[in-house]
């Protein structure tokens, strides 16, 4: 095509796209948009594909549910409040400081299901000794005080620390069984320390660097023998501690909305506690609505 | 032969003028948007400027903001790639242009093509597999995240930029120089020291200069090795120890997770936006005064070589000295070759999966999962949408660099023009975040991921076309006008027909950049799932991609599913590159042949 006629071309393309696609759309009714938390993310992912894909079984419409993780739970609660998306996924509760950030926001939790933010090691520290600490200690080891494993009762091994970004609920639970109400204090200044992001790079890089500690989701680490979560005050993360509120840092999983769910949003948050969707929770490692009652 | 008459000659259409208005009113606003986003931003709440640049401690909740640790890291990270890569860079392009046979160049030249098409989220997937647990054995990193690593990744990165433009200051010294040093009896690397280098120099300095502006606007391939910790300011005793640590850079802090956490404004907003401001003063900079170097004619007055300062250095061992030197510049040649095949290799070994079509036609599943077909069609779709915005746009400049404007303007045009391609992907993603998915509620869309993406090519278009404007032989020009054209009939019968092919090269190496952008895409057009690759309207309507496709799965390096997912997706990420650059470059090597026939 000669220049003389590509570039009227381009322009007339990009005006059709433009006019269709801006009439075309209808908005936001026609895609229901979740974002946070990498914690709940697979159940969510998955709870999407099953309502995207049960077209002609009759139950419920077909509807379009995208997924996305971006800036852990606090990243979800806000851009739940600037409408950017609809549903927010939560791996804490939402605390009254996210509260005060939003004023204007109604956060509605609907729970779906329970996990345990873990202490994970690495096995060969587990297996030296290392088998439950008390906050007392986690605070000296992600504050920097304690160094090396043979200060808890493990190898003569120095301690790396991988911190989750701010935001990230599990970081938050951590912060909350550690510091309770007081605000955590910054980053520490050691050289055995750095910071990760979603559950899936923190257990990338656990595994990868030895004597490693972090906070991460235990479901996040079944099937991976490498690494073990440690006991609290001597209570391991099981079903059972984690459903009597036993274990410390046992956590409910959230979908948030703005306001009571409506439309859409209801429809998937009720396909999430339904048993199919439940069945999902299952599926990714962590305790059930039914399992909590029981 | 005689003129049509007027009544059949092409009609003076108003519409190149047109077009140059809108281009040029198109470009103004993107680029005042994005300086406009951060200047407000920075104003939006409180901001102390000294305390940013002098205090290290950076803590949202109490309100500090001090990111002395981020300069430190920046400097840092561009300081190991660039010490790794000019010596090498340098050496190979010495060599490459100076002691190799112009059939084997050829091939080599390929080499550093192909290093430097290779997309930046694929090099942190290179970065995560393999350079971490290599800079953990070899030097003893715990893990390997550090400033060191992220070095060496941005080190290979820039390295085609520094040979490239290197080549060409080189390729630019006259013959006549070398010859005349030969004649004085100068053995071949004596010639190249005392004749080539002294008129090469500036050039060779832009180069060096224009690889420090890659590796300043760099986000996710160091994101993903740097460990992104805060504070960590070293003292002066331990400067070289703290490479060997974890870190924070200004574009690792602005791809995370606190642009989406600060909102709209207030004192965290204005530190982030004080970030990119100051991102994108330095790297604007950079550019330019690069440019600006690499543009200075090598045989012009400024250079000058004494043949009585090389003689009087000659001394016993001249001839063993040339040997040696020349068999390491010959060796120093091969480096980015090599590199360019290792990489490859261990796409195609990795990423085996993707060689097979059902890779490419199967959709994903799951977390990692199936092929990637949808996110093949979401590329193309934003690569397409981008070349669409961009072809517009970027000829419109170019035809008002090359053709309407005065000499001055030209020049504070181009600058413009050079600042715009200057400005990192991290801080357009920022742009198209604020403005089109927060402020203006299109939530993630396709069309502001290909808005952000078309102002990576914007500029590439634009100064290709305005080169190749510029390269129009005065005949033709002269033939036109003695025919009774008017200047409008001239650019749409003449210049306009001249300039495609410099436009659509310029359109198709932007492109080919823009198809690898992963940050703008992040943080505006993309989601994890639920999109397909074809949108379903603009607003309200993401798509999945490639490269934010490798990047979710390269941080699930450790899971082997995700990770030969990750390689397989990269080799579909590289081969579309690949087939953009495959039309581009011979068109661009037939205008240079056609070029330097004219000018013969």
């Amino acid at each position: 095509m000669p220049a003389s006629r590509m570039v009227p071309a381009c322009l007339l393309t990009l005006a059709v796209l433009l006019t269709t696609g801006c009439t075309g759309s209808g908005g936001t009714g026609d895609v229901l948009r979740v974002s946070g938390s990498t914690t709940v993310n697979p159940v969510a992912a998955d709870a999407a594909a099953a309502l995207r894909n049960q077209e002609g079984t009759g139950e419920q419409p077909r509807m379009d549910v995208t997924v996305d993780t971006q800036g852990g739970s606090a990243g979800g609660l806000a851009q739940l409040c600037s409408g950017e998306i609809d549903v927010a996924m939560s791996s804490k509760p939402v605390a009254d400081s996210d509260r005060a950030r939003f004023p204007d926001c109604d956060h509605t939790p609907t729970k779906i299901g329970e996990d345990a933010v873990g202490i994970i090691v690495r096995r060969e520290v587990y297996d030296a000794g290392v088998r439950s600490l008390t906050p007392a200690q986690v605070r000296g080891i992600v504050e920097a005080r304690i160094t090396n494993w043979s200060q808890v009762g493990g190898p003569d091994l120095e301690i790396f620390v991988y911190d989750k970004e701010p935001g990230r609920g599990t970081r938050e639970v951590l912060d909350e069984y550690l510091y309770g109400d007081a605000d955590a204090p910054p980053p520490p200044d050691s050289d055995r320390f750095a910071v990760v992001g979603g559950n899936e790079e923190t257990r990338t890089k656990l595994l990868s660097t030895p004597g490693s500690v972090g906070p991460l989701s235990t479901s996040f680490v079944e099937g991976y023998p490498q690494l073990a979560a440690v006991a609290l005050e001597g209570v391991q993360a099981t079903p059972e501690t984690i459903a009597s509120g036993q274990y410390p840092m046992s956590r409910p999983l959230f979908l948030v909305t703005d306001g009571p769910p409506r439309g859409a949003a209801k429809t998937f948050v009720d396909y999430v506690v339904s048993e199919p969707g439940q069945r999902l929770v299952t599926k990714h490692g962590y305790l059930t609505l039914a399992q909590l009652e029981g | 032969m005689s003129a049509p008459p007027a009544a059949r000659r092409p009609r003076a259409l108003p519409w190149p003028g047109v077009l140059t208005a809108a281009g040029v009113v198109a470009g103004l606003v993107a680029a005042l948007t994005v300086v406009q986003f951060l200047v407000s931003g920075a104003a939006s709440g409180p901001l102390d400027w000294l305390r940013l640049v002098t205090s290290a401690v950076w803590d949202p909740p109490r309100q500090d903001f001090g990111a002395a640790a981020m300069l430190w890291g920046t400097a840092a990270v561009c300081v190991v790639a660039l010490a790794v890569a000019t010596p090498l860079g340098w050496g190979a392009a010495i060599g490459l242009t100076e002691l190799t046979p112009p059939r084997a160049a050829r091939w080599l030249r390929t080499g550093v093509e192909v290093l430097a098409a290779i997309p930046s989220i694929v090099y942190g997937l290179v970065g995560i597999a393999v350079l971490r647990p290599l800079v953990s054995t070899v030097f003893g990193v715990p893990g390997g995240d550090s400033l060191l690593a992220a070095g060496l990744v941005l080190a290979v990165m820039v390295l085609p930029t520094v040979v490239a433009v290197s080549v060409d200051s080189l390729a630019g010294v006259s013959d006549a120089h070398r010859e005349a040093a030969a004649a004085l009896g100068l053995t071949r690397t004596e010639v190249i020291r005392w004749a080539v280098l002294p008129l090469a120099r500036p050039g060779m300095r832009a180069a060096v200069l224009l690889g420090l502006a890659r590796a300043l606007g760099e986000t996710i391939a160091v994101f993903l090795v740097i460990g992104r910790a805060d504070g960590r300011l070293p003292g002066p005793g331990e400067l070289l120890d703290s490479l060997a640590r974890p870190g924070q850079t200004l574009t690792t802090k602005l791809g995370g997770p606190e642009p989406v956490l600060a909102g709209a404004a207030g004192p965290h907003w204005a530190a982030l936006s004080a970030l990119g401001l100051v991102l994108l003063a330095v790297v604007a900079t950079t550019t330019v005064l690069g440019v600006a170097g690499s543009r200075q004619d090598p045989t012009g007055a400024t250079g000058r070589w004494s043949a009585r300062r090389c003689l009087a250095a000659g001394h016993r061992w001249r001839g063993g000295a040339d040997r040696l030197l020349g068999a390491g510049l010959r060796a120093l040649v091969a480096v980015p070759l090599v590199l360019a095949v290792a990489v490859l290799a261990m796409l195609l070994v990795r990423g085996h999966v993707a060689l097979g079509p059902s890779f490419w036609l199967t959709p994903s599943a799951g977390a990692s999962g199936g092929g990637v077909r949808e996110q093949v069609l979401g590329t193309l779709v934003l690569v397409g949408a981008t070349g669409l915005l961009a072809a517009p746009v970027g000829l419109g400049l170019g035809l008002l660099l090359a053709e309407y404007a005065r000499p001055r303007v030209r020049g504070v045009l181009h600058t413009a023009v050079l600042t715009l391609g200057g400005v990192p992907s991290i801080v357009l993603g920022l742009v198209a975040y604020d403005v089109f998915t927060r402020s203006a509620g299109w939530g993630k869309s396709w069309l502001a991921g290909a808005l952000a993406l078309a102002l990576v090519v914007i500029p590439v278009a634009a100064l290709a076309t305005a080169a190749r404007a510029e390269a129009l032989p005065a005949a033709r020009r002269e033939a036109a006008s003695a025919l009774g054209l008017t200047r409008g009939q001239v650019v749409r019968s003449v210049l306009l027909p001249w300039t495609r092919p410099g436009l659509l090269t310029g359109i198709l190496l932007g492109l080919a950049r823009a198809a690898g952008e992963t940050a703008p895409l992040l943080f505006a057009a993309t989601v994890f799932a639920g999109a397909g690759g074809i949108p379903d309207g603009v607003v309200q309507a993401p798509v999945v991609a490639l490269p934010t496709h490798v990047f979710t799965l390269a941080q699930d390096a450790a899971d082997p599913a995700a990770l030969e997912a990750a390689w397989g997706a990269a080799v579909v990420l590289v081969a579309i590159t690949v087939l953009l650059l495959l039309v581009a470059l011979p068109l661009r090597r037939r205008m240079e042949t056609a070029r330097l026939e004219a000018a013969t």
